[in-house]
């Protein structure tokens, strides 16, 4: 049974994490109330499934890397939920509940090894997950490219440069306005988070095949992969909360984009994930 | 048949002559109408801006003089008129009429008004029954000379006033300044000259200050704006996204340290500063931070220049444009003219074939259907082969404007003389002497 709240909470922490980007990004009171009540039910049927998983097993310490992994992401949630109600930081939310969703939604699948009902439904599942990350990293170069041409552009208006002909600089005069960079960077990021958030979720399902448990969190694609959402998670939110943008933005769009080809080379050192493997 | 151009502009006539010659947009229709019942002038239209007012005809008389009509109608004595005027005729008229139409010959080379200001001429002498076909076919070649120099030159792509670099900089920064909030700091002429072409574009709220709250209120007016006071002045410059500044301060009244309030303040949103003030208004350390751009006065002249210069290169490939197109329309022109000619050829070409299909029809003996169809098409055919070759000489020496040949080829077929001879130009004076432009702006 206690599966099945366990279900229903992943499905109330997806909703909730949904809501929350909305909620602190651009400051929406309706969204902010939705992802609190959302995050505060799947908190509660979380609860439930603990408390039911741990008096059915007679037991007080998790067994095994799911029910670790659950009860972590229950600690999680439990620390945001804190801070909520003492500081009224709801923004922390941004972080909490999705990694408490990726936390939750392996345990939610099964207690053992989850396995796909046909090998076209792992085919299907296996292209979802290389198309949405692909989108996802598409979007993150192009966010890259219109950040480096708002460099360009507002170095050529700082510098007051004239459109002559003659002028070496003539060349960029097709470069966009700055606000038009600005919105587009900004435009591909929100593209490509949800990609990216899809992309690493159904990854997490298809390894689960594989049944490495708790080594899962040690292999360095799968790190390097949560290392670049949590650095794309901090992009969106500085770029929203703080006001990021320009030189400081481009920087930190850069960063991201190492970490992406870092993911990238590690499939070179990592057990979970290879090119070409099936 | 004579084409003439009559006339004054920015360049021979000061304003207070310009002005005694202006027609209202009301009146033009009736002075065209005037003017065409003007003996001698079989069509004619007016353009009047207020840089130049230019009467464009076709004439039939040797005696007929345009400039007569101007003193006679508005009442200006012909001895101060004179001196100004400059007349163009034949080719001189169709090159002038195409240099006006490409703004060639504007005060701002390049600007874009003119064109439309000779279409709409052109539209009120068509309505006012005072166009033919010959200025038809010139007004036509002359917009398509017009659009020809637009399209493929650079010669109108850039800004040469300092409210429009202004504009177009805004441009660069924000792309559409729909919604944008303008910030009028001292209410100088440019500054409110630049709100205009601002809010032309669509800008949004205009915010108005000024140590004398009277003229800040006269100032907001028109544009429905905000009056500001001016000790809070750097409370709601974070507000805007333009801030034009022409104080007569001694010293910057915006800072680098202001200029990170206001950032902090609009979480990083860029700022555009257009400091028209001397001694400056804004500190130009403050362009130094990110996300604030400051232009002033000096740096706006030196853009608006350079576009200048642009235009200059592009006048000049304008120039050659002109000339092919001129030529162009010439070559038309006689064609048309050799037309006469032509039809004069077939007609009595067509006479003898008759009289050849007659005199033999006795001999011929009565023929079916078909066979007078096919004598018909027999002898029509051999018409049509033997005319071919004179009447593409004549096309050509039309072309060429070889009139010799074309007088040789009419006498050998004993044509009308279809060569063209322009009408002695009338009463040819001198023609003023064209004055540079004395100001950068305007019509």
């Amino acid at each position: 049974m206690h599966l099945l709240w366990l279900r229903v909470a992943a499905i109330l922490y997806a909703a909730a994490s949904v809501a929350i980007f909305p909620a602190v990004l651009y400051s929406a009171a309706r969204w902010r109330s939705a992802s609190v009540h959302l995050g505060g039910l799947a908190f509660l049927f979380h609860f439930v499934s603990c408390v039911e998983m741990l008096v059915q097993a007679h037991r007080w310490v998790p067994v095994g890397a799911r029910e670790a992994e659950s009860l972590l992401g229950f600690l999680v949630a439990g620390l945001f939920f804190l801070a909520w109600w003492l500081y009224d930081a709801v923004s922390l939310g941004i972080f909490a509940l999705p990694v408490t969703l990726f936390l939750v939604f392996v345990p939610a699948l099964g207690t053992t090894g989850y396995s796909f009902p046909s090998q076209g439904v792992r085919t299907n599942w296996l292209i979802a997950h290389i198309a949405a990350l692909l989108a996802a990293y598409a979007a993150l170069g192009f966010s890259l490219l219109a950040s480096v041409l708002y460099l360009a552009r507002e170095r050529r208006l700082k510098a007051k440069l004239t459109t002559s002909t003659e002028s070496r600089w003539a060349p960029l005069d097709w470069l966009p306005p700055l606000d038009t960079l600005e919105r587009l960077a900004h435009a591909m990021l929100l593209f490509g988070f949800p990609c990216m958030t899809v992309g690493l979720l159904l990854g997490a399902v298809l390894v689960q095949e594989t049944s490495l448990g708790a080594a899962y969190f040690l292999d360095p694609k799968v790190l390097a992969s949560f290392a670049m959402w949590g650095l794309y998670v901090l992009l969106l939110f500085l770029r929203q909360a703080a006001g990021l943008r320009g030189r400081r933005a481009a920087y930190l769009s850069g960063a991201v984009l190492v970490v992406m080809l870092a993911v990238w080379a590690a499939n070179m050192v990592s057990h979970v994930h290879r090119f070409g493997a099936q | 048949m004579t084409l003439a151009v009559i006339g004054i502009n920015h360049k021979t006539a000061p304003i207070e002559l310009r002005e005694k010659v202006a027609i209202a947009r009301e009146e033009l229709p009736e002075t065209t109408r005037a003017l065409a019942a003007m003996p001698g002038v079989s069509e004619c239209m007016i353009v009047s801006t207020c840089n130049r007012v230019e009467m464009l005809a076709s004439i039939d008389s040797p005696g007929t003089d345009l400039g007569s009509f101007l003193h006679q109608h508005f009442g200006v004595d012909q001895a101060l008129l004179e001196p100004h005027l400059y007349r163009h005729y034949d080719l001189d008229a169709v090159r002038h009429l195409f240099r006006v139409a490409a703004s060639l010959d504007s005060m701002v080379v390049g600007e874009s008004q003119i064109l439309g200001q000779v279409k709409e001429a052109f539209s009120v002498a068509r309505a006012s029954g005072t166009v033919g076909t010959e200025l038809d076919h010139l007004l036509q070649g002359a917009f398509a000379a017009a659009k020809r120099v637009r399209t493929e030159t650079e010669i109108g792509s850039n800004s040469v006033s300092i409210a429009s670099v202004a504009v177009e900089l805004a441009r660069k920064i924000f792309g559409s300044l729909h919604g944008r909030t303008v910030f009028l700091v001292g209410a100088g002429k440019m500054s409110e000259l630049a709100a205009r072409h601002l809010v032309q574009q669509g800008a949004g709220a205009i915010l108005v200050t000024n140590r004398t709250q009277e003229r800040a209120r006269q100032l907001a007016e028109p544009f429905h704006g905000r009056v500001i006071p001016f000790e809070k002045l750097h409370e709601t410059a974070s507000e805007a996204d333009i801030v034009i500044s022409s104080t007569s301060a001694p010293h910057a009244i915006f800072t680098r340290e202001h200029g990170q309030a206001f950032l902090h303040k609009r979480r990083n949103r860029p700022m555009f500063f257009i400091d028209l003030a001397v001694p400056r208004d804004v500190d130009p350390a403050m362009g130094k931070l990110e996300g604030i751009f400051v232009y002033d006065i000096d740096d706006l002249q030196q853009v608006a220049a350079s576009h200048m210069e642009e235009r200059s290169r592009a006048a000049s490939d304008a120039e050659a444009m002109i000339a092919a197109e001129v030529e162009r329309f010439q070559q038309r022109r006689r064609t048309v003219n050799v037309a006469p000619a032509i039809v004069s050829l077939q007609r009595q070409a067509e006479e003898i074939r008759q009289n050849e299909l007659k005199r033999m029809g006795a001999k011929l003996g009565t023929l079916t259907g078909e066979q007078l169809a096919a004598v018909e098409a027999l002898t029509r055919g051999l018409v049509n082969k033997f005319l071919h070759p004179p009447m593409q000489a004549l096309k050509q020496a039309a072309r060429e404007n070889d009139p010799a040949r074309m007088e040789t080829l009419c006498e050998t077929w004993q044509l009308p003389t279809a060569a063209e001879e322009p009408v002695a130009a009338p009463v040819k004076l001198e023609p003023a002497r064209e004055k540079e432009p004395s100001a950068v702006g305007g019509k």
